[in-house]
């Protein structure tokens, strides 16, 4: 480690003390809150579940775009978009045919949703991360205009739809009180699905070589082009599947905030795991228990801001360690 | 009447967005591609609202909300130029970092019982009109504006002839974050009090507006009064009718966005965008 990094080391590592202290909570309670609040009890550990399944798999999808070179900004309108449409459709088909097609849909949704960024890339030029911003605010307004409007539920005052059958949500295995969805499951199987297609197919090859050399890739024979696109509309069909999961498996109805950011957590937890598509487990669980922690420690008299401080922080860091790394490996 | 209201609306809901929207400008026409300025605008809107509370003086809130907004730049320029973060990741982080930072700051400390000292509207109207036009003759007919639009279109040459445009950046940064700072504090200060959704999403309005305006100034705050003139109608047509159906609030809200996509589509970005964008 060099001196620069040590320095921005410290630096981190002062500002949380600095942002600790501050809340006269002594940090071994910090620490030990963050820990129980999301890993203490059954139901604490399915709720961190909850918090780790759409990170997981949203994390996936930046990753896939993340190794072709583009940054998938828009997972969170993608999610949101998934999310509404698999409820959208689980709501009118029984049974779980409705939560195997609602989450389909939500593919389907969250992939078109990232269609034009990779499309304006590709023929026009502009950087995906602009379009997917502007796509990503159309995204959450419109779910909240649908909820609002044409598809706001009977029940309930509140911006929401109606509550889906239990039928045609995605099933859970119960532990006693640990609820497991089988939506985990299948984040699981994709993460390690990814990791072996990305490493040892030829179309993950040519992803990682169109990420790593654009131009190199192109004098090699690679339709670069192509696989940008189908890059980005993966991606997009990932993270809307991973919001659909949310309301399938998890939330049961869609209501627009019902998102605190998963999206763009997600964009964290691809920077944490790197080239590494083994590290998104781990940095999705991280990023989980993080969030769920974080509302036991408001409780203690620390406010919620700290956990995003520390994402923050982390990113940063991991970031310039990686640097580094890819600069001592002389790439 | 209605047409008085209309006018005041316009003018203060662009004026945040220009404020930003200039200031991302001499980010990326120094090079470093600036997606935080929402974060750095809501630096500026928290520490206005703690300050402001905290002293009863609105200049001293003013003047801390500069520096602090300039603090997160300032962070940003380390990150992007001395340890080499791509932009979109620093920019990320500092948009979190902010996000984390405001929440915590405005629970902790922000007491809800004190009166947050405000300046009066007209100035930030005032300072938000004049400055992109201080900066479109700034760029156009000074050293300094052909030294930062010579290094954000080859950085490159511009060390071959000796101009270091690290230098620049950090300067440019500098200005990003006090004109971030001023933005926030107009929309705490027209808002009337302060949460972390106060900015919702102006920062990434005023990218928007920037790259419609092509990262020229004078285009740049035209594309925010057109931003302002939706925002402004969306406020004064809400749940009347217009040609026989209501619009929801958020086709309104949609419109900044939507015309930006097209734009990117329609014009692409790339020929207009400074040619060093991200460039080390």
């Amino acid at each position: 480690m060099n001196w620069r990094l040590s320095v921005l080391v410290v630096a981190v590592v002062a500002l949380l003390g600095v942002a600790i202290m501050s809340t006269q909570v002594p940090p071994a309670t910090v620490f030990k809150t963050l820990f129980e609040g999301s890993l203490g009890s059954a139901s604490r550990i399915s709720d961190s579940l909850k918090e780790i399944t759409p990170l997981l798999i949203a994390g996936i999808a930046v990753f896939v775009a993340l190794q072709a070179g583009l940054f998938n900004i828009g997972a969170e309108g993608q999610l949101i978009l998934g999310a509404l449409s698999g409820v959208l459709v689980a709501q009118r088909i029984p049974g779980a045919a409705g939560w195997v097609l609602g989450s389909l849909a939500g593919m389907v949704v969250g992939g078109l949703w990232a269609l034009p960024a990779a499309l304006i890339k590709v023929y026009r030029n502009g950087h995906e991360v602009i379009s997917t911003i502007m796509l990503n605010n159309i995204a959450l307004l419109l779910g909240s205009a649908m909820v609002n409007g044409p598809f706001k539920g009977k029940l309930s005052g509140a911006p929401t739809t109606d509550p889906l059958d239990k039928g045609s949500m995605i099933p859970a295995l119960m532990i006693g009180n640990l609820r497991i969805s089988l939506a985990i499951f299948v984040g699981l199987a994709l993460a390690i699905g990814i990791a072996i297609w990305i490493r040892k197919s030829v179309r993950g090859f040519e992803l990682r070589a169109v990420g790593a050399n654009l131009r190199a890739a192109e004098f090699a024979g690679v339709e670069a082009k192509r696989v940008m696109i189908r890059a980005m509309v993966a991606s997009g069909a990932l993270a809307g599947l991973a919001g659909s999961f949310q309301s399938l498996g998890y939330e049961g109805r869609f209501y627009p905030d019902f998102s605190p950011g998963y999206g763009f957590d997600a964009l964290g937890v691809a920077l944490l795991a790197g080239t590494n598509p083994w590290g998104i487990l781990p940095a999705a669980a991280v990023f989980g228990i993080l969030n769920k922690g974080s509302s036991a420690l408001t409780i203690e008299g620390v406010p919620k801001g700290i956990t995003g401080i520390l994402l923050g922080l982390l990113i940063i860091v991991f970031a310039a360690v990686r640097y580094r790394e890819s600069k001592a490996s002389g790439s | 009447m209605a047409a008085n209201v209309f006018v005041v609306n316009t003018l203060v809901m662009t004026v945040p967005m220009a404020l930003a929207a200039i200031g991302g400008m001499f980010s990326e026409r120094s090079g470093v591609m600036n997606i935080a300025l929402e974060g750095k605008m809501l630096m500026g809107a928290c520490t206005l609202a703690l300050v402001g509370a905290a002293t009863g003086n609105p200049w001293i809130a003013l003047g801390a909300a500069m520096v602090v907004a300039t603090i997160m730049s300032l962070i940003h320029a380390v990150l992007t130029q001395i340890y080499k973060l791509d932009h979109v990741v620093s920019g990320m982080a500092i948009n979190a970092l902010a996000l984390g930072s405001a929440k915590f700051l405005s629970d902790k400390f922000l007491d809800a019982s004190k009166q947050i000292a405000f300046l009066p509207m007209e100035v930030f109207v005032g300072l938000g009109l004049l400055i992109p036009f201080l900066t479109a003759a700034w760029l156009r007919w000074t050293r300094g504006g052909l030294r930062l639009m010579a290094t954000g279109s080859d950085p490159e040459k511009c060390r071959q002839i000796g101009l270091e445009p690290v230098k620049v950046r950090y300067e440019s940064l500098i200005v990003t974050g006090v004109l971030c700072g001023i933005a926030g504090s107009a929309i705490v200060t027209n808002a009337g009090q302060f949460g972390e959704y106060v900015t919702a999403g102006k920062g990434f309005m005023a990218l928007a507006a920037l790259i419609l305006g092509g990262w020229r100034p004078l285009p740049t705050l035209l594309a925010c009064l057109g931003f302002g003139v939706t925002q402004a109608l969306q406020l004064q047509l809400q749940g009347s009718h217009l040609m026989g159906a209501s619009l929801p609030s958020e086709a309104w809200n949609a419109t900044p966005y939507l015309v930006t996509l097209l734009a990117l589509i329609v014009l692409g970005a790339k020929n207009r965008a400074p040619a060093g964008l991200g460039k080390p």
